[in-house]
């Protein structure tokens, strides 16, 4: 904690530091002019969160994280990201600071807006008592803090970013700082004569020179300095203030490889680190020539850098074995959108369902199979894209499991469908198709979802096993959810089509019983990668738990039916509330924040899987009474 | 065979037992059982609730309301099927096999259990690099150990701290030497200040009182304590204190032969040496998120030595023995240590054969209803 606070305190110093001396932002003072196409630039590799990226992938998750929006004012990512990095000053007006509670906005006397989201002139005034406030939300416990007080820390640490972003290529810009109006010291340093303003990295390359001509200044009187030593001694001193105050800044897209480590620096960085590796240096260079050409608007000048940026990078991750193969796949997985494209089809395809139910048409039904069969398509090639770019199953994290949930329900209600052709499985397919992606993009507007996996879980072969089949058995039953539910509805809806009734109870037991194997597999399979990571088949753990509550909750339904205990209406309830206990299983037992699954804990869920339960009980509740009436 | 299995058929406590009532009713209980011991972690950690929920007969729920623990309602649930195997599944057809070889995998499983719950031993060995021992610790139980100086190797004598209870006495006639037991401290607090009016305790590393904590919610993390009242051949009396956090032994001279004293976590003797040759942890570029951690140890089983890693989801297997990569520490000096698990169970391939059974069963029983249905 301690830690956290001093770099938070520390981070902060540095940057007032720069900002009593320069500006907060450092901006142009009028916007560079726009280049036409930003491909090249967002392809460029970068490492963020432990990942290596194209650049597209880091302003999406950076815009998602700032603003809650995939765009800005329809305004690609990338796009955006570029101009805050070139220093575009209208960036200052734009709104993309999300505060969610309008009390903050009021606290830093803003009025708060109906959108929420305030833009860095507005916030300027109120910034050191934000920092303020968030420096004291830091120094409350986690568990103990407000949602106020964590907001207030999340759009501090936005604001932080967004400076921090501003400085990465000032390196390049010329500035005041590095003025030089006296003609010697210009011809000393090599420099052309009708030039007076330079930026750091020109003045950089000269301070040997500007150290032999302030070496002897020490034992000199301030006032037998001649105009030129001035010069010099003040643009030294500029040099060591300005290396002193930018460092740790973000993008990380020049790798470093010293002897078996093998770590990504941002430009200043390198600077500061190795810039004595000429490769190294003549990617700043490209780098520097990028920001020129992009303020002047020169776009062959400016592809022409990235990708002689690009090609250096990647060649000597080639010599060092440390290649990154697939960012060209993720820039196009970017671009394709499938998993949205695939909801789209799925929900497109259940409003024709639901005009069937009133007119059943043979092209109705043929345009739905497409539209689910599209839908399907296109989320298969997402889900191999994702493996072959992560280079892992893609059943790791929260959101992931939504996307297979999905991917899984659709397929079992198209084989459904495949058999029993009465539109039963078209409509299990749309629903649960949507409604999974549906709850998966809200995970999406946490960042970049491409996450890197905890030691424990960074094993393929268990990932392929236990998590891709308990996966499946969720489901298995969450299917077996939406049939009873159908089940139900036919029960009010269509009493006397007892053939179509039986149909439905045969295909609710048909899933429930692929639930329940599924299910029983995976936590076995659960139990043997627990056994081989941590010594014991079964230790009672809350996902442990979880898993089993399900076993036992269809272990008692087939009872139940078994011993006649229980008719298909019963069975159907218990299917309806069975996927209630998957739920609790799935992501419910994370909110109680204990045991060894302590990966992928997300907060937030709590309310809406409580509205969940209380939605599926004022549904029985409602219909069962009208079934037993009829 | 099959006369005394008819017979047993017939009997109506087997008949009784053999309803499926009984099953539906031990699953609802187990239902419960498992979602309001995962709960209950939450406030009182998984080994309470494993305790008061899964390993009992009975407990009180909410402090006065009498309920079946897991424990119990297994026992009742493996006599069900046993009953259910006896009245039923011996009249088996071909197309109730799936459901047979389901309920023998989930026997199978009661088996395993049982094995597991009974022969299981866990405990750990923390390693500085370039240490080796053949000792490991148990998580929870305490040992007090008492051995000569002079003796080379050392002849260690134990008490286990379960027996530890005040009034307690023992006679150790190798160190002529009487042990009496005046305090034991689960979990404890020790004082270097010397209370106003208490005895003077002899003790290593200056402790003078022991102050009584509440459990903690991971026994693991308990620190036990206790006084002692040792009497030698003279009849000299000693009051000894000893305490878990020390790292020294109290050495006393007791019948002119200096003895030491030290409370301990248990130790378990293992089959084989290990020695840690290097600790790696390996981490994602640019962050402090772990990718790997890998200790490589230098085994030596009965004078053959080799190298092994171990790393996560890839144990060392030793006959009964596993041990897996369980964390690591740094002390203040940067040296590492490697906590390796140990786990001794000799029935851990048990749950793998049932899982295959009972899943063959399930896949068998629904597939050949399916097609039974189709026809």
């Amino acid at each position: 904690m301690f830690k956290k606070n001093f770099i938070t305190f520390f981070l902060w110093v540095l940057l007032w530091g720069v900002c009593s001396a320069q500006e907060i932002c450092p901006l142009n003072a009028k916007p560079p002019a726009e280049l036409k196409s930003l491909k090249e630039f967002s392809a460029i590799a970068i490492l963020h969160n432990g990942r290596v990226k194209p650049m597209d992938t880091y302003a999406r998750h950076v815009l998602l994280q700032f603003s809650g929006k995939g765009k800005y004012e329809k305004q690609e990512p990338i796009r955006w990201l570029t101009g805050v990095l070139f220093g575009n000053p209208e960036l200052l007006e734009q709104k993309v600071f999300l505060i969610n509670n309008p009390e903050i906005a009021e606290t830093l006397g803003i009025e708060p807006e109906k959108g929420r989201r305030y833009s860095f002139a507005q916030l300027e005034k109120g910034l050191p008592l934000l920092i303020d406030l968030a420096q004291r939300a830091w120094d409350i416990d986690e568990k103990n803090r407000s949602i106020v007080e964590n907001e207030i820390i999340r759009v501090e640490s936005n604001i932080r970013l967004f400076i921090q972003l501003t400085h990465v290529f000032q390196f390049a810009a010329p500035h005041p700082d590095f003025q030089i109006q006296n003609k010697t010291l210009k011809k000393e340093l090599e420099f052309p004569e009708a030039q007076n303003y330079f930026n750091f990295l020109m003045v950089a390359l000269r301070a040997e020179k500007l150290n032999e001509l302030t070496r002897d200044l020490e034992n000199k009187e301030n006032s037998l300095w001649t105009e030129t030593e001035k010069e010099a001694y003040q643009l030294i001193s500029n040099l060591y203030s300005w290396s002193m105050y930018y460092n740790n800044l973000p993008i990380h897209i020049i790798p470093f490889f010293q002897h078996e480590t093998h770590d990504w620096l941002s430009p200043w960085d390198t600077i500061h680190f190795s810039f004595n590796d000429p490769d190294i240096r003549k990617e700043i260079y490209f780098l520097s020539d990028m920001y020129q050409a992009k303020l002047g608007g020169d776009q062959i000048r400016f592809d022409l850098a990235v990708r002689s940026f690009s090609n250096s990078v990647e060649n000597r991750l080639k010599r060092e074995g440390a290649g990154s193969k697939y960012l060209r796949l993720e820039l196009f997985s970017n671009q394709l959108q499938a998993f949205f494209w695939a909801k789209f089809l799925y929900l497109f395809s259940f409003l024709i369902c639901m005009m069937a139910l009133i007119k059943t048409n043979k092209v109705f039904y043929r345009v739905a199979w497409i539209l689910v069969g599209g839908g399907f398509l296109i989320q298969a090639i997402g889900f191999i894209m994702r493996v072959v770019i992560l280079q892992r199953p893609p059943v790791s994290t929260l959101y992931e499991t939504f996307l297979f949930v999905s991917f899984i329900s659709v397929f079992v209600g198209l084989i459904i469908e495949r058999f029993s052709k009465n539109w039963l499985g078209l409509i299990i397919s749309s629903i649960s198709g949507f409604v999974f992606l549906m709850i998966a993009s809200r995970f999406a507007a946490e960042g970049d979802t491409l996450k890197m996996l905890v030691a424990v879980l960074n094993s393929n072969f268990w990932l392929s096993t236990h998590v891709v089949t308990i996966t499946i058995g969720y489901a298995g039953v969450c299917v077996a959810g939406v049939v009873g539910h159908i089940y139900i509805l036919q029960s009010i809806f269509r009493p006397h089509q007892q053939e179509l009734l039986k149909e439905t109870q045969r295909i609710l037991l048909g899933t429930l019983a692929f639930g329940l194997t599924m299910t029983f597999l995976g936590t076995n399979l659960g139990g043997i990668w627990a056994d081989a990571s941590w010594g014991r088949f079964w230790g009672w753990d809350p996902k442990e738990n979880g898993a089993l509550l399900i076993v036992l909750w269809i272990a008692m339904l087939f009872h139940l039916k078994v011993g006649r205990m229980i008719g298909a209406l019963g069975l159907a309830i218990g299917s309806v509330l069975g996927c209630i206990v998957v739920m609790w299983a799935w992501f419910g037992v994370n909110l109680l924040s204990v045991g060894l699954h302590s990966y992928g804990f997300t907060s937030g869920l709590a309310r809406n899987l409580l509205i969940y339960v209380l939605v599926q009980l004022l549904f029985l509740t409602l219909t069962i009474p009208l079934i037993k009436r009829k | 065979m099959n006369l005394f299995i008819k017979n047993l058929a017939k009997n109506p406590l087997v008949r009784f037992m053999a309803s499926l009532k009984i099953t539906v009713i031990c699953l609802a209980l187990l239902f419960i059982l498992t979602l309001w011991g995962t709960i209950d972690q939450v406030g009182n950690g998984l080994y309470a609730a494993q305790e008061k929920f899964f390993f009992s007969f009975y407990f009180l729920g909410f402090g006065f309301i009498p309920f079946p623990g897991a424990r119990l309602v297994l026992w009742v649930f493996f006599f069900n099927l046993l009953a259910v195997t006896v009245t039923r599944f011996i009249h088996y057809k071909l197309k109730s096999i799936g459901i047979i070889i389901i309920h023998l995998g989930l026997l199978s499983y009661f088996f395993a259990a049982f094995v597991t719950f009974h022969a299981t031993k866990e405990t750990y060995l923390q390693l500085l690099e370039g240490a080796g021992s053949n000792l490991s610790s148990y998580y929870r139980d305490w040992e007090v150990s008492i051995w000569k100086g002079e003796d080379n190797p050392r002849n260690v004598t134990s008490v286990d701290a379960k027996l530890l209870k005040p009034g307690f006495s023992l006679q150790l006639n190798d160190f002529g030497l009487e042990f009496h037991v005046t305090q034991f401290l689960t979990n404890s607090d020790a004082y270097l200040e010397q209370p106003q009016e208490g005895t003077e305790y002899l003790n290593a590393s200056g402790i003078k009182s022991l102050k009584k904590i509440s459990p903690n919610i991971e026994p693991e993390k308990n620190m036990a304590g206790g006084t002692f009242l040792l009497k030698d051949k003279k009849g000299e009396l000693k009051n000894l204190l000893l305490f878990g956090g020390e790292v020294r032994p109290t050495g006393l001279s007791i019948n002119d032969e200096i003895v030491y004293f030290q409370l301990r976590k248990k130790r378990h003797e293992l089959p084989l040496t290990l020695k840690l040759v290097d600790f790696r942890m390996k981490k994602y570029p640019g962050t402090d998120m772990a990718k790997s951690y890998e200790s490589l140890v230098e085994i030596d089983a009965n004078g053959l030595k080799r190298q092994v890693l171990i790393y996560m989801n890839h144990p060392l297997r030793y006959k009964d023995y596993t041990f897996y990569q369980a964390s690591y520490a740094i002390d203040k000096l940067s040296r590492e240590y490697s906590t390796l698990a140990v786990v001794k169970n000799p029935g851990k391939f048990l749950p793998y054969f049932a899982c295959f059974l009972t899943f063959a069963g399930l896949v068998i029983h629904f597939m050949s209803s399916s097609f039974q249905k189709k026809k």
